[in-house]
């Protein structure tokens, strides 16, 4: 009640300056006085009695303890004053439902006075009073007000069916008064079919499904017919629910469409707008050749020009529905382009709508008029406005090819003016040109370059770095200018961090001899000096990508752009379609559809637009001008980039282009990083130097997992992450000495090593963990992704005391071939995630497949033979083994210490045949034939699988075994 | 579909408040905060809320649903003209003295949210509260005279105080009406004279005094052709594009003779709107003939010629020219013509105003001004201009829309009064230099 004491404040400081009486400052006992005054004898003080409560009343006072007095005088045949004591009777009546139904008998007997005002005053605030004791009073006297004589009464009673409903819509149903309400639809005062109309849509939203609004041919006759007579506001309601009719053909939708037309040139806006709604929806029907499709379209035109004469509110609200209109059907307004165009005194949200409108419209054989407008809105004062403006050239040339010229050389004007946020809108703009018109425009590389200090808003500086990358090869300097970037590195937005690595990528692509340095910087910067996730990450995929296989590299980073669409920022086609049949709503100002931000159950069911009658179908061709926009609905840019995208950098690009799948060979050295990869690409050989080195190992540990799964990806992203890991592969009773899996550098000073052991039939994954930190570690736990062969902790990490600094714990864990299988790429890869009080950290390695074979891999010998014949020779895999120096037999014992069994061994002219057969965990048998030469060192494998994807690593397990 | 109305004071006080559907609660001190701001169209907790600005006051409607703001808009106009209409004015006090006649007017107007009646025909057999006019009625009192149908700075060109008195009121009984022929004119001139774009909006707006409804014959020029393909011959006919007319307005006789027949209510309507786009009929009002050079190191030089196209005897009224100057000017020295111009520099809005508050036909006025912007490139001259204007033009109408003469049938017995009156406005006019 604070403000309202406050207005009441401010009330009293008015009334010295007006003479109102009614509104002096309640003092103590003024409710007695006006008690008293209301009791009295003489009419009129009665009435200046009830004016002074109904004034503390709307002044927010409350007057609620003289319900009775107020009630006394509504017996009364002083229309005013009964108008006056219902309008406290309705504000009243919920908050004293017992007294209320004092009034009942007097609301009662007026239902049935001879005055029809005071009978359609009852009923009308009958139904505003929310007093389920009275509802039920209600019912007979609207039974009779609906069959009423007076047209008056008779619409009152119409609303006051959805008063009823709205309270009690059980009742209303059970009294059957909305067959009453069906029947009104057919009267003979068009008022009052105006009225039932508006009820009854009314109550079919919050009915959906009920047919309720029973709308057929003859009902859509009887409406058409009240349109012509009823009031302006009549007419809205009429014309909102034939909105909603679906006309059976073309036929009928174009006899409705032509008797809605004379609706157009009404002066109230309202009337016209809902006008242009059943049209718009009407002619979705109508065929195109037909001669009146063309006929309608002219006639919508002049209406929707007039709209923009009033007020801007209102023009505000027309253009925001000529928004919709224009990309629904651009054929309607595309003669009158110059009505957009903007007024000097235009508020700002009307200048900005309008241009929107503009470039939509724009078209060939109207672009240089629309180039000659926007260039001078380029100079105005308004500075969103002038930044909209250059946008807008910029947009035009994207849309009409034939323009593009004109509008890069108006763009070069502007840039010369040098005013700042000119040149930095138009430098963003030039940037989409060029992905548009690639190798046409670099000409003007030069004057860009020239503005590049001024450029002070990330989104300049980003689309400037851009072209740098894109075209280095034609800027001599662009090494100087990305490293003068690179300086402010760290100041810089991400957006300009993220271009400014792949530009120097790309440089580096392009000109690898000279930009070694300048790229190592920026990989590092991006790497191990920021926080932001995406920047590592991108970063990391680079790095990976130019140390494996630095020409894959290229054909990723500098792959072909798809080109970029001709309509931005338009709305996608259905929510448009549901937006035509809401034009003149709220919907349409706020272009979402009504669900978004109408409470409760109205309003909810989606609008769609009838389908088009086949007749048209056949002929349907874009009959708009030479390059007008055709009606095809033109695919609409997605908003959300995808992965994919983001490493190309494309900032509006579907994703079509492919990642060529990278092979998941060996990686060089961290510091051997460049070298390699400038060796390969300068020469190209693609075979690179297979170099080993632990130092990349490490680095996808910082990748979240998450990444490697996003579904754009697909197969050659996969492996990126794949290349971590295993170097030293252990077997059997070897085991392979601890690498390092994880960096402390990466893991916030969590060094982990690690390696694969099985003994005794049993799967163990060793670990040491090392603090590397200044502070203790604790609650270690440990995770795996989903792998190939289903291993997964068979118990918790048993790390039980706390690591303190510098300490280093050997943990053995356990592990079984039970947990959940996804087939990864390369085969043994595993991806783990271990966690502690600092955070949780991610790695990759892979594990000797030795790790999976079982103690029963023993083979049958004659079911080794049937199976060796069963299996399809496509299966077999023949791999050399090298300078191995050691015969047959301490070869088939040294292998048999890793469960791969030799079944039998022939001699034949001095060559050993071994035949081995081996089993996986998860039952896949691998049968092998190793010959081996006495004196040769090599020795050859043939291994054959029904899975042959295994075979490698099952070579790999060979070769390791027998060299160790 | 409206849930709530309220009328609220400059301050944000609530005059009056209707809650058409009952279940929602007050919330007029949140829109008061929301008033601030300004805007259009508010939400909040689900209630959108939509206002305009009348005579000082606040037009607010609230709504949960999914309407049409046209609709809402356009009804909170004709609520304020209404209110106008009935109170004879509109401001805080009047809607105050006649809170029970605005209720009752509400009553009559929106039942359960929807809009009923807005035709002071219809609502003046249900009213039955009398008016209290806040100001007693004067003949002398001519200060308060203007044309109803525009905001106009003009004044003591009409001979009545028509505008200001309630129509229904029993007192000062005149059978007075008023056609009002009110156009904007909005016009682009390119950098070397050549009109680039011009526009002409227009109404005829009649207010009613007459108590018994007749009917009025309203004719127009009749060579007025509408539409853009029928240009007949060479004659200089009166043309318009496009008009739209109040549904009370019978055309059985417009076709052939341009004459409009309607049964005016009482009160103020519009009765006819109309365009003009792309040409105008005469040269446009004013042509400038700007110069701007660089004088010294800091110094612009702005030489404005400005020659008024008028026919002799018509003047144009409280004309204003402004002229964006260079970001960063600091201080204006100029050179005028006459005493009665004034020129002063807005660095605010980086522009300077030059007004003249009286311009006859066929004058040419000149007028030099020297700024000083500290820092000047030769970019920063291109920081001048577009010129704007705005002016008035009384007792004229650009499209050359004239009314032949105003029949009242059958005759009234007695006095009555007819007034019809012109005048045409600068909606925008912009000269690019």
């Amino acid at each position: 009640m604070e403000w309202a004491s406050q207005l009441c404040e401010n009330r009293g400081l008015g009334s010295k300056m007006t003479d109102s009486k009614y509104f002096t400052t309640t003092k103590k006992g003024e409710i007695f006085e006006l008690k008293a005054e209301l009791n009295s004898d003489k009419k009129e003080k009665k009435k200046e009695a009830v004016k002074k409560v109904i004034a503390s009343m709307t002044v927010g006072k409350d007057v609620s303890a003289l319900f009775p007095d107020v009630v006394n005088c509504m017996q009364t045949d002083n229309l005013e004053l009964k108008k006056l004591v219902y309008l406290y009777l309705m504000n009243y009546a919920k908050s004293q439902p017992d007294m209320a139904i004092m009034a009942v008998n007097t609301f009662v007997k007026d239902c049935e006075d001879l005055n029809p005002l005071i009978r359609a005053l009852a009923v009308r605030t009958m139904g505003c009073i929310r007093v389920d004791k009275i509802t039920e009073y209600l019912c007979e006297p609207l039974r009779k007000c609906l069959k009423d004589e007076d047209p008056y009464v008779r619409k009152t009673a119409a609303v006051c069916v959805a008063k009823l409903h709205d309270i009690n819509a059980q009742l209303v149903e059970d009294q059957g008064f909305l067959d009453t309400l069906k029947d009104l639809i057919s009267d003979s005062n068009p008022m009052v079919v105006a009225n039932a109309v508006a009820a009854l849509s009314e109550i079919a939203e919050s009915h959906p499904n009920s047919n309720l609004l029973d709308l057929n041919p003859q009902t859509i006759n009887k409406l058409l017919t009240a349109l012509n007579e009823c009031t302006e506001w009549g007419q809205i309601f009429i014309l909102d629910c034939l909105a909603s009719y679906l006309p059976r053909d073309d036929r009928e939708s174009q006899s409705i469409c032509e008797r809605v037309t004379p609706r157009l040139s009404h002066a109230n806006s309202a009337v016209v707008l809902s006008a242009v709604k059943v049209l718009m929806k009407f002619m979705e029907m109508l065929p195109k050749d037909l001669d009146y499709y063309g006929t309608l379209l002219k006639k919508l035109a002049p209406p929707l020009v007039t709209l923009l004469s009033a007020e801007p509110e209102l023009q505000y609200v027309a253009l925001r529905n000529i928004n919709l209109i224009v990309q629904k059907r651009p054929e309607i307004l595309k003669h009158e382009m110059k009505v957009f165009f903007v007024k000097y005194n235009d508020p700002i949200y009307v200048k900005l709508e309008k241009l929107d409108i503009m470039i939509r419209l724009a078209s060939q054989a109207n672009i240089a008029q629309v180039l000659a407008e926007l260039k001078e809105y380029a100079t105005e004062v308004d500075v969103d406005f002038v930044r909209k403006a250059v946008r807008a050239i910029g947009r035009c040339a994207i849309k009409v090819e034939q323009s593009a010229e004109r509008c890069v050389s108006t763009l070069l004007d502007l840039i010369q003016t040098k005013v700042n946020y000119v040149v930095q809108e138009a430098i963003v703009v030039i940037k989409d040109i060029f992905r548009k018109y690639p190798n046409k425009y670099e000409s003007v590389i030069a004057t860009l370059c020239e503005n590049l200090d001024s450029l002070d808003e990330p989104e300049a500086r980003a689309a400037m770095i851009w072209i740098v990358g894109e075209y280095a090869e034609r800027i001599d300097n662009a090494d100087e200018l990305l490293e003068s970037f690179l300086e402010g590195f760290h100041d810089e937005s991400t957006q300009v961090q993220l271009q400014l690595l792949t530009a120097i990528v790309k440089l580096f692509l392009k000109k690898p001899t000279e930009t070694q340095e300048l790229v190592q910087q920026v990989l590092s910067l991006a790497t191990q000096d920021s926080d932001n996730p995406d920047l590592r990450d991108r970063g990391y995929i680079y790095w990976r990508l130019l140390s494996t296989d630095p020409v894959a590299a290229k054909e990723v980073v500098l792959a072909e752009k798809p080109l970029i669409s001709e309509e931005t920022d338009l709305i996608e086609p259905t929510l448009l379609e549901e937006l035509i049949c809401h034009i003149g709503t709220l919907a349409s100002v706020y272009h979402k559809p009504p669900s978004a931000f109408v409470e409760g159950s109205r309003g909810v069911q989606h609008k769609r637009l009838p389908p088009r009658t086949g007749s048209g179908e056949s002929t349907e061709t874009p009959d708009v001008g030479q390059s007008g926009p055709s009606e095809a609905p033109p695919a609409v840019i997605p908003s959300q980039g995808d992965l994919l995208g983001d490493l190309l950098n494309l900032d509006l690009a579907p994703p079509t282009a492919t990642v060529p799948s990278v092979q998941p060979s060996m990686q060089m050295g961290a510091m051997d990083l460049l070298g390699g990869g400038l060796d390969s690409l300068l020469g190209g050989d693609i075979g690179g130097s297979p170099s080993m080195g632990a130092g990349l190992g490490a680095a996808p540990a910082a990748m979240p997992a998450s990444l490697g799964s996003a579904p754009a990806v697909g197969g050659g992203l996969g492996d990126l992450f794949d290349l971590g890991g295993g170097v030293g592969m252990p077997t059997g009773s070897y085991v392979a000495p601890k690498t390092v899996w994880l960096l402390a550098m990466k893991a916030k000073g969590l060094e982990i090593s690690g390696t694969f052991a099985r003994r005794g039939g049993i799967i163990q994954m060793d670990l040491s963990l090392t603090n590397k930190a200044m502070s203790v570690m604790t609650d270690f736990a440990i995770q795996f992704n989903r792998n190939s062969f289903g291993l997964a902790p068979a118990g918790p990490l048993q790390v039980l005391t706390p690591l303190s600094p510098n300490q280093t714990i050997d943990v053995s864990l356990p592990l079984s071939t039970s947990g959940p299988v996804m087939k990864m790429e390369p085969l043994n890869n595993l991806q783990v995630a271990v966690k502690n009080n600092i955070d949780v950290f991610y790695f990759s390695c892979q594990y000797p497949l030795s790790l999976l074979f079982v103690e029963d891999g023993k083979m049958d010998r004659q079911v080794f033979l049937a199976t060796w014949k069963d299996i399809p020779n496509d299966n077999e895999a023949q791999f050399q083994i090298k300078d191995i120096h050691l015969n047959s037999d301490v070869a088939s014992n040294k292998l048999q210490g890793s469960n791969i069994f030799t079944i039998a061994k022939r001699t034949v002219e001095g060559q050993d045949m071994l035949y081995q057969s081996v089993k996986l965990t998860n039952g896949i048998w691998v049968l092998a034939e190793m010959r081996i030469q006495t004196g040769n060192p090599n020795y050859t494998l043939s291994i054959k699988c029904r899975a042959p994807e295994v075979c490698p690593f099952v070579y790999q397990c060979y070769e390791l075994v027998l060299k160790n | 579909m409206i849930s709530q109305i309220f009328i609220l004071s400059s301050k944000g006080d609530h005059l009056i408040y209707k809650d058409c559907i009952l279940t929602t609660g007050l919330l007029v001190a949140l829109f008061c905060l929301c008033l601030y701001l300004l805007i259009l169209l508010q939400s909040h907790k689900g209630l959108h809320f939509i206002h305009v600005r009348q005579g000082g006051l606040y037009w607010v409607a609230s709504t949960k649903t999914n309407p049409s703001p046209f609709t809402i808009i356009e009804f909170l106009n004709r609520l304020a003209a209404l209110t106008k209409d009935y109170c004879g004015s509109l401001s805080e006090k009047s809607v105050r003295m006649n809170f029970a006649l605005i209720y009752e007017l509400l009553d009559e107007m929106v039942d359960f949210g929807y809009i009923q009646t807005t035709s002071t025909d219809i609502l003046k057999n249900f009213i039955q509260t009398e008016a209290v006019s806040s100001k007693p009625f004067s003949l002398f009192d001519l200060s308060n005279v203007g044309l109803f149908g525009a905001e106009t700075q003009q004044s003591k060109v009409a001979p009545s105080v028509a505008a200001s008195r309630p129509i229904m009121s029993s007192r000062g009984e005149q059978n007075e009406i008023f056609v009002d022929v009110i156009e904007r004119l909005s016009v682009v001139i390119g950098s070397k004279g050549v009109l680039m774009k011009a526009d002409i909006q227009g109404e005829i707006r009649i207010k009613c005094f007459l108590p018994t409804c007749s009917e009025m014959r309203i004719g127009l020029n009749e060579e007025l052709s509408i539409g853009k393909s029928q240009l007949k011959g060479y004659s200089s006919a009166v043309r318009v594009d496009e008009c739209r007319f109040h549904q009370a307005v019978k055309l059985d006789e417009f076709d052939t003779f341009r004459i409009l027949k309607v049964c005016p209510s009482q009160g103020e309507q519009t009765v006819m709107q109309y365009q003009l786009c792309d040409e105008l009929p005469c040269a446009p009002p004013f042509q400038l003939f700007p110069s701007v050079e660089k004088d010294y190191v800091n110094r612009v030089l702005i030489f404005l010629k400005l020659r008024c196209d008028l026919p002799p005897k018509s003047t144009a009224l409280n004309v204003s020219i402004t002229v964006p100057v260079p970001k960063g000017s600091t201080s204006m020295s100029q050179e005028l013509s006459s005493p009665d111009q004034t020129a002063e520099l807005q660095p605010k809005n980086k522009a300077l105003l030059w007004e003249i508050p009286r311009f006859p036909g066929g004058a040419q006025l000149s007028a030099l001004f020297k700024v000083d912007v500290p820092g000047l490139s030769s970019a920063s001259l291109l920081e001048v201009g577009p010129v704007s204007m705005s002016f008035e033009l009384p007792k004229q109408t650009c499209t050359g829309l004239q009314i032949r003469f105003l029949r009242l049938s059958p005759t009234q017995t007695g006095l009555s009064q007819r007034w019809v009156r012109y005048v045409t406005h600068s909606d925008s006019y912009t000269i690019r230099i």
